[in-house]
């Protein structure tokens, strides 16, 4: 978000890079361009559909690269550098690509005072990397992120975008890795309210993949 | 309201008699055949059919119930719905859904959102009638991705079945329900940005005023509430508006959800009255300190509020008056609670890094100030700060108090001013020991 705060000189952004994909990649299919188009619909702007847009790219293609982001300028008709200015700000886009599993380490405030940056480390050593990196193999990347929401049920990551992993421990964090080079996710899991536990007996989604308690948050050791 | 559970100073009332009503205890009450058989959509039934309401009724109920905005801000709601001019013939008027729950330390939206969302949904349909508006946006963080994708099912399902859309539930009034998914940045939870973001632009807060009643989204008149407290509007049609008054702190009334985390022996989301006694809520709901420890501090709503002392506690309740008289704010009711082996120190520097990661870089003060602060804690944490540096500190959260577009800065700079005032030989302890100066500084000492 910040990026330009910490580099000040911001390079100006490429409008004929070295492409990563190629001519016949970059295209969106009928069913896509279909998505695209009510998307436009829920605006009264064809702008207000590009954070969705990129959404879509992103998924489709793993990252953002000029290229793509051209591609949805074209798509949307609106000019290439709102599209840049619009990738640029906000965090879950991604400017470079990163490894099939993102993990998302929460280390903010209260995860940092419940073990965040412990799960952080321990994750570090056990795939060899430090934050910001990617694993040889592509499968890994770690990053550390802000508040993620689940500050009682931290410390807590989140696997590329998309599901949160609640209550970690270094074993948890063992068999989550292990899972995710089987190509396992965790799917949708629930914590239960407190107050659930003792009304209901427990958890009241029953479509949920997986239930959690909330528990007392562990000690943290390191906290920077 | 005087209190009958014996503890004289609350004023929450016998909270542990307290039935939920945002979040009651009913099974897949997500699901909206589940949600429907519960008494669902009744209320938006009630104010679209019966004839017994009008826009302006409505208004004047949610002003009457004394609801005030659960997201941070604490701004009395009906009197915001009645800042919309009225409606003209061929303008568009918009709400704003603010689900972008990015506070440190708030985690109830999302909770609201994966065991309710109904709620938030039928809140959203009856502020629409209120005001007269025909598109309504639901603005969620993207890291609640799975959240989103699970309402955006059931707001397929109330397309289907005639609660969203035009001519609802065969009245002449419609509707649309846009979800927009964000995309990871803080500063979205400012009305204003949000906007930004809802534009397609960089999420870039704008100078007030024209308020967003004036000139919103797309120029056009638009409000900004936050998901607990539209989820309120649908119980204030149903229970009316002396119920709602009634329940909790006098001028602070309503359920609320409190998100206790931090180091505690029972953390989650609670539903209870406002008005509750701190105290209350830590030893007797959340099951008291973790390991029987004594606690240091508190943070009653989120990073941006004053952190509390753990002398500063007593008697004061989770509402805006008590909290305010007590040198803190109501802010998310997301509560930290931190014992007596917390470093303040570290624990400011992660404060201070995250609102540098998280400015959006428009305003001076801001931008320079909020990385400044972080490299001076930083400077500190790690043993090499001076005691001048604390000075400059509180120097530098003057310079950036109410100097910026938003309220960003303010909400950098009050953790760092309270805490350091609160916990100064903490700080001084960290510091290398003064030094008397010589050469050109010796004649100023």
């Amino acid at each position: 978000m910040a990026d330009f705060i910490k580099h000040p000189v911001v390079e100006v952004p490429d409008r004929a890079p070295e492409p990563v994909f190629s001519q016949e990649e970059l295209r969106f299919t009928p069913q896509e361009s279909a998505q695209i188009e009510r998307f436009r619909e829920m605006y009264p702007t064809n702008q207000g559909a590009v954070m969705h847009t990129l959404w879509l790219a992103q998924e489709k293609f793993g990252f953002l690269p000029p290229e793509v982001l051209q591609l949805v300028a074209r798509t949307l008709e609106i000019p290439y550098p709102i599209v840049y200015g619009v990738m640029t700000f906000y965090s879950q886009y991604y400017r470079e690509r990163r490894g099939k599993y993102v993990l998302d380490v929460c280390t903010c405030f209260t995860c940092q005072v419940c073990g965040g940056y412990d799960i952080l480390h321990y994750l570090e050593e056990q795939l060899g990397i430090r934050k910001g990196e990617t694993t040889d193999d592509g499968l890994f990347t770690i990053q550390e992120v802000e508040c993620l929401g689940a500050c009682g049920s931290g410390p807590m990551l989140q696997i590329t975008n998309r599901h949160f992993v609640h209550n970690l421990t270094p074993e948890k964090i063992d068999r989550l890795l292990a899972d995710l080079r089987e190509d396992r996710l965790p799917g949708f899991v629930s914590v239960t309210l407190p107050q659930d536990q003792a009304e209901l007996g427990g958890n009241r989604r029953t479509d949920a993949d997986g239930v959690e308690q909330y528990v007392t948050q562990p000690i943290a050791r390191e906290v920077g | 309201m005087e209190a009958s559970n014996g503890s004289a100073a609350s004023r929450a009332g016998d909270w542990r008699k307290y039935e939920r009503v945002l979040l009651p205890p009913i099974r897949d009450l997500h699901r909206l055949d589940v949600y429907e058989q519960h008494g669902g959509y009744r209320s938006l039934r009630s104010v679209l059919t019966s004839g017994d309401w009008t826009p302006a009724s409505v208004t004047d109920a949610v002003k009457a119930s004394g609801l005030r905005g659960r997201g941070g801000a604490g701004f009395v709601t009906g009197m915001k719905w009645s800042f919309m001019p009225p409606p003209e013939p061929g303008k568009a008027r918009y709400l704003c859904c603010n689900g972008d729950e990015s506070e440190p330390g708030t985690f109830k939206d999302r909770q609201l959102m994966e065991y309710n969302p109904h709620l938030i949904l039928e809140g959203m349909l009856i502020a629409s009638f209120a005001m007269s508006i025909t598109t309504a946006y639901l603005y969620v963080r993207g890291e609640f991705a799975d959240w989103i994708v699970h309402m955006e099912r059931q707001l397929e399902k109330l397309y289907e079945k005639g609660y969203v859309g035009d001519n609802i539930l065969g009245s002449d009034f419609s509707c649309d329900i846009v979800i927009h998914k964000g995309a990871g940045a803080y500063i979205c939870g400012e009305e204003t940005s949000l906007m930004e973001s809802l534009e397609g632009k960089r999420a870039y807060p704008r100078a007030k005023p024209p308020f967003p009643a004036q000139h919103g989204c797309w120029g056009m008149p638009t409000t900004i509430n936050n998901v607990e407290t539209l989820a309120c509007a649908p119980l204030i049609v149903e229970r009316g508006a002396e119920w709602f008054a009634g329940m909790g702190a006098e001028k602070h009334p309503g359920p609320v959800l409190y998100g206790i985390s931090g180091h505690i022996n029972r953390p989650g989301v609670y539903e209870y009255p406002t008005g509750m006694l701190i105290k209350d809520l830590i030893y007797e709901v959340a099951g008291g300190m973790r390991g029987g420890k004594k606690l240091k501090a508190l943070v009653p709503g989120g990073a941006s509020v004053p952190v509390l002392r753990a002398d500063m506690i007593d008697g004061v309740t989770m509402d805006s008056d008590s909290l305010r008289k007590a040198g803190s704010m109501m802010g998310t009711a997301g509560m930290l609670v931190l014992d007596e082996d917390t470093d303040m120190v570290s624990f400011l520097r992660r404060i201070t890094h995250f609102y540098h990661h998280e400015t959006c870089g428009q305003c001076t003060p801001c931008r320079e100030g909020t990385g400044w602060i972080e490299n001076l804690v930083t400077r500190i944490d790690e043993g090499e700060g001076n005691l001048r540096d604390l000075d400059i500190l509180l120097e530098l959260c003057d310079q950036m108090e109410g100097r910026t577009v938003c309220a960003l800065a303010d909400a950098a700079a009050w953790p760092v001013r309270n805490t350091i005032n609160r916990f100064r030989d903490e700080f001084e302890a960290k510091c290398k020991p003064a030094v008397h100066a010589t050469g050109p500084y010796a004649m100023a000492e």
